[in-house]
């Protein structure tokens, strides 16, 4: 989980001119994706409203957060890895401050972040800003 | 002279566009149809040249309106072959049309009756009769048929002396399997049960006869047959629309109001509350003229071929599980076991081609063949060969780019 540069994860996305491009970068980036063990492929770790599968998980260590996150869809595996990318290794305070939706805009996304029912982005950036209870 | 698709597509401006830089190939039929260009002049003209209010003001924007407005009524009503039109109720679409029955019936449900459906089902005629079941006491029942449609004769004890509501599909929304109806509506006649039949899937492929069907009620939704959305109906039998209480009440549903009473207006009226959805109402209209100038056996023979064209293709591909019927159906509903359906529509819109990956609104059906969503392309008349081959290539290419790992 170490790899997670944002700044390379967006000049890639930036540079695709045609959706097929950005699906074939998704793709891509969904390779990179380290995915959970069916352990923590439960039901609590679900993110609700995603036509696809999503679970994410949440780890504080010294104030900071690390998400890991995993879906049975590859495209939104490659979502996941650009989310991950712009919030991993930050506090909860800052992330509640940040507008990620605004920030995963700069990464030529906007066609799968509508916020249809077939889409789950906005519940999953929402849950991420949410308060851990475990973690209160 | 034969059907000719690649002409009569000239008809539906929305079909030149691009789409994701290929030219747009739209296969999502089944969840609502493109528009050819006399519904929107319909529409057009009406705002153009007739836009008032029906029913109330005595002028003469009103009266071209309220004209219109009737005469929209008779040609739906002879679309369908209703006995007459004030049988034919303007709802929003087929989910209002069931919501109205459903509301309109709970004073005839007590505990220990039941509500029969098939396992066939869309959301929009389930749901609304699970409420119907919690708020009455009264017992849902699923009628078992199998995904090809079939059902076996010793189903009938699911009808008997406690089945007061039938409601079935005509055509299976997410499979596109057709429902042996009328078997069905007899056996729930033989026990007196009031009928319901949800043709949202069938107005736009099949001529439609709700005296040959004789159900109680029929309901459609206008924007899947080549109109307008917001506009469907509920067509009833006299009997069973005069015992549906009113679920909405206010202006032009009624004759006479006091502070202590109100008259309710008579049929079609009494189911109509408020303001309708006027230019909709003249668009659907367009749309069944649209229909009923077509040759409605080659057209949908032609939107069947397309169907077959696809299953043909696809049938010996280990890769795919197809569980629409080899025939007489306009769609197919497939999946890619190992590759998820999001992921195949997403290549599929990359390259233009518009399908519907999903759960369809059938959770329960889902279930039932064992997958959590289907990838469902669904032809209309304006669909061509060509488009039917190039849906083929792009899934095929699809799974190769995603079956990689």
């Amino acid at each position: 989980m170490t790899d997670l540069n944002c700044d390379a994860i967006q000049a890639r996305l930036q540079a695709c001119t045609s959706k097929e491009a950005t699906f074939k970068e998704l793709v891509s980036l969904s390779k990179q994706l380290k995915r959970l063990t069916d352990a923590d492929k439960i039901e609590e770790n679900k993110v609700k409203g995603c036509e696809s599968a999503v679970w994410l998980v949440e780890h504080q260590n010294n104030g900071l957060c690390t998400f890991q996150a995993d879906s049975d869809a590859k495209l939104m595996r490659g979502v996941l890895m650009v989310i991950l990318s712009l919030v991993n290794g930050h506090s909860k305070a800052e992330l509640q401050q940040r507008d990620l939706i605004a920030e995963l805009s700069e990464f030529n996304l906007s066609s799968y972040l509508t916020s249809s029912r077939t889409n789950g982005v906005l519940g999953i950036l929402k849950q991420i800003q949410a308060n851990d209870p475990s973690n209160l | 002279m034969a059907f000719d698709a690649n002409r009569l597509r000239e008809q539906f401006p929305i079909l030149k566009l691009e789409a994701n830089d290929h030219p747009l190939v739209y296969l999502d039929n089944a969840a609502t149809t493109q528009k050819p260009q006399a519904v929107l002049d319909a529409l057009i003209a009406y705002y153009t040249t007739s836009n008032a209010n029906v029913h109330r003001g005595a002028h003469y924007l009103s009266d071209r309106a309220t004209t219109q407005f009737e005469q929209a009524r008779d040609r739906v009503a002879h679309f369908i072959n209703a006995e007459q039109a004030d049988h034919v109720i303007w709802t929003k679409g087929t989910t209002e049309s069931i919501n109205l029955v459903a509301y309109g019936l709970e004073w005839c449900l007590k505990p220990d009756d039941e509500i029969l459906i098939t396992s066939l089902e869309h959301h929009a005629n389930l749901v609304p009769w699970q409420q119907l079941a919690f708020r009455t006491g009264a017992r849902l029942r699923v009628l078992p048929l199998t995904s090809k449609g079939e059902w076996e004769p010793e189903y009938e004890r699911y009808f008997n002396e406690h089945t007061r509501i039938f409601a079935c599909t005509q055509i299976s929304n997410a499979i596109g399997v057709k429902t042996p109806i009328k078997e069905m509506l007899a056996a729930a006649k033989a026990v007196n049960a009031f009928t319901l039949v949800d043709g949202a899937q069938a107005v736009a492929h099949y001529p439609i006869d709700v005296q040959d069907l004789d159900c109680d009620f029929y309901v459609f939704s206008g924007h899947k047959m080549y109109g307008p959305t917001g506009i469907g109906v509920l067509y009833g039998k006299p009997h069973a629309l005069e015992v549906l209480t009113p679920v909405q009440t206010g202006g032009e549903m009624v004759r006479h109001v006091t502070y202590n009473s109100t008259e309710f207006n008579v049929l079609p009226y009494r189911l109509e509350a408020g303001t309708p959805h006027i230019e909709g109402v003249i668009g659907l209209a367009a749309a069944c003229d649209f229909l009923t100038s077509q040759d409605r056996e080659e057209m949908v023979q032609w939107e069947q071929r397309l169907a077959r064209y696809v299953y043909d293709e696809l049938k010996f591909n280990t890769a795919i599980e197809i569980y629409s019927p080899a025939s007489d159906t306009t769609v197919v509903s497939l999946s890619v076991p190992g590759i998820h359906t999001m992921d195949l529509n997403g290549y599929l819109d990359s390259q233009g081609v518009a399908v519907r990956a999903g759960s369809h609104c059938a959770h329960p059906l889902m279930a039932q063949l064992g997958v959590s969503s289907t990838l469902r392309a669904s032809f209309a008349c304006y669909n061509t060969l060509s488009e039917a081959r190039r849906f083929c290539d792009v899934l095929l290419e699809a799974i190769e780019i995603l079956g990689d790992d």
